[in-house]
């Protein structure tokens, strides 16, 4: 009797479930680029340290596919964004793209066995949507959302959502934080001290 | 079911198959449950969200034509709404003198599309503070001098002593052995989250994580597997005393940096003391702190370190200042445990 209910709730639940997963254009784009991610990841000419160099070009090339730096850094930056000269402001979206492909990138490569289930795409605003994944390794489920808005005919995201964590949200705080007693400047030879330091 | 039926014979009989039954619905709310609440759950965090994601642009009423110029400043945009840049700036007022600059770099750097007019907007002023407003919350830290000092003594703690141990570790002790253990000390925690989550009135999770101990001391090999997900797909619910507090609607207080433990804050703190004893390990021996527990706490930290080496140092390499990177992703962290379970 129980099994029965079991089983009719299943087949409920998986007649109802493509109710819930309407994947809109958004997903399709995140899921094409992040496939692609996958797919360099996978890729059995890039192993070892010999393909790691490749590896990361190609995945630099798909992020900037997949990535809309300049709203990004907007973003991240709110109101204080005004604060930059336009030449301050581009060197800024060179600098702070540098920290994050640097450490994503290398973060990122140690992967290979991950699979990413595509679960929901969610409205936020008119033109923006949250195209919610779950990424599922040997050990843990790691919720990853990508905020992405459309730009065009395009669909490019702007903030990524790490269990919770919203990568804006994170480097507005600190932004803020250094821009609230400094100029602009020192922001921004804060970042360039970072990537000296890094390399 | 035999039993059930030839009712009058036997309340004996009955009385056999009980437990067996429990059991049963047990494993059954365990097994259809996370699939049950994943839907459930979908609808009303798909509300919640669609509520607290309004976005200023939609409240002021823009439509989609609006949206592309509206971080222009001096756009019809910001004047439709009376919304002034609130720091005009001077410099990049002559925007049109830019437009070329841009020209060349947006479009290849970001493959925005063909409108080059669109794009030399691209660097223009914004109109107001672009959040989503979700995570946009205020940051209690007033004893920061404290915590930064603990900050960087902990940081000398991971470089000196915790990283050399964790890689050691990791070098003498196989993979496979070091995730049996991990699967070991998380199965011991299942009483903690089983009343922390009956405490937050969620049955259903106290229901799964209850069937995914059984399972796992029985199938699990007492812990040593954790079948329930491996085998059944059933997903633990991570649950602690912190985030209890959290959801009877208690704040966080202010951030603090534990000595070793690292960040915290106030309710999380108090949280830390009352799973203490939900811990079976925290009965070995006569005290509550004693060199057994408090031992296999920091073998169970190793173990589980082991697994994460490089990630602190990402996360420095990646922020501009380490120490409020942590704290907000830590803050938001665990407000997101409690929000959206």
């Amino acid at each position: 009797m129980l099994k029965r209910l079991c089983a009719g709730l299943m087949v409920l639940i998986v007649v109802l479930a493509p109710m819930y997963l309407v994947a809109g254009p958004a997903t399709d784009s995140v899921k094409a680029n992040v496939t692609a991610v996958i797919d360099v990841l996978k890729d059995p000419k890039l192993k070892g340290p010999a393909g790691k160099k490749a590896k990361e070009q190609k995945i630099e090339v798909i992020a900037d596919r997949m990535f809309d730096y300049v709203e990004l850094s907007k973003r991240t930056l709110g109101l204080n964004w005004n604060k930059f000269t336009v030449d301050q402001r581009k060197e800024f979206v060179e600098l702070f793209k540098g920290m994050l492909r640097d450490t994503y990138i290398d973060r990122i490569t140690a992967y290979s066995n991950e699979q990413v289930n595509f679960t929901k795409e969610l409205p936020l605003t008119e033109n923006s949507v949250e195209v919610q994944t779950v990424v599922i390794s040997s050990s843990a489920r790691t919720p990853i959302n990508y905020r992405a808005m459309k730009k065009g005919n395009e669909w490019k995201v702007y903030d990524v959502v790490i269990e919770g964590v919203s990568l804006v949200s994170n480097y507005r705080t600190q932004f803020r934080d250094i821009l609230g007693n400094n100029p602009p400047q020192t922001l921004i030879d804060t970042l360039r001290k970072k990537k000296a330091g890094s390399k | 079911m035999r039993n059930l039926f030839n009712g009058a014979k036997a309340p004996a009989d009955l009385f056999v198959i009980r437990p067996a039954t429990v059991l049963f619905f047990i494993l059954f709310l365990g097994w259809c449950g996370p699939l049950l609440g994943q839907e459930v759950g979908a609808v009303s965090v798909r509300t919640l969200k669609a509520a607290e994601d309004q976005s200023p642009f939609v409240m002021a009423g823009f439509t989609e034509k609006d949206v592309p110029a509206r971080y222009a400043a001096g756009k019809p945009v910001a004047e439709n709404t009376g919304a002034v840049p609130e720091k005009p700036d001077v410099k990049a007022a002559p925007g049109g003198a830019s437009d070329d600059e841009y020209g060349d770099v947006t479009p290849e750097e970001l493959g925005i599309g063909p409108k080059a007019g669109k794009t030399s907007d691209e660097y223009g002023d914004v109109v107001s503070d672009t959040g989503e407003g979700l995570e946009a919350k205020e940051t209690y830290d007033p004893i920061r001098p404290f915590n930064t000092a603990m900050y960087h003594f902990n940081d000398k703690v991971y470089y000196w002593a915790w990283k050399p141990v964790s890689t050691g570790y990791k070098y003498v002790v196989p993979h496979e052995v070091r995730g049996i253990i991990l699967n070991f000390y998380e199965n011991l925690k299942a009483p903690m989250r089983i009343i922390n989550n009956l405490l937050q009135g969620d049955m259903e999770h106290a229901g799964t994580e209850f069937a995914s101990l059984l399972i796992n001391l029985t199938l699990g090999v007492g812990g040593l597997k954790n079948c329930a997900q491996d085998c059944f797909g059933i997903q633990r619910d991570y649950a602690d005393f912190g985030q209890t507090l959290g959801k009877w609607g208690f704040g966080y207080g202010f951030y603090v940096v534990l000595p070793f433990l690292g960040p915290s804050d106030v309710r999380d703190g108090i949280g830390l003391l009352f799973d203490w004893p939900l811990r079976p390990t925290s009965y070995l021996g006569d005290e509550f702190f004693n060199e057994y527990n408090v031992g296999l706490y920091i073998h169970e930290k190793i173990n589980y370190t082991s697994f994460h080496l490089g990630e602190y140092e990402a996360l420095q390499n990646a922020s501009a200042d380490p120490y409020v990177a942590m704290r907000e992703i830590y803050l938001q962290y665990r407000d997101n445990l409690i929000r959206k379970r």
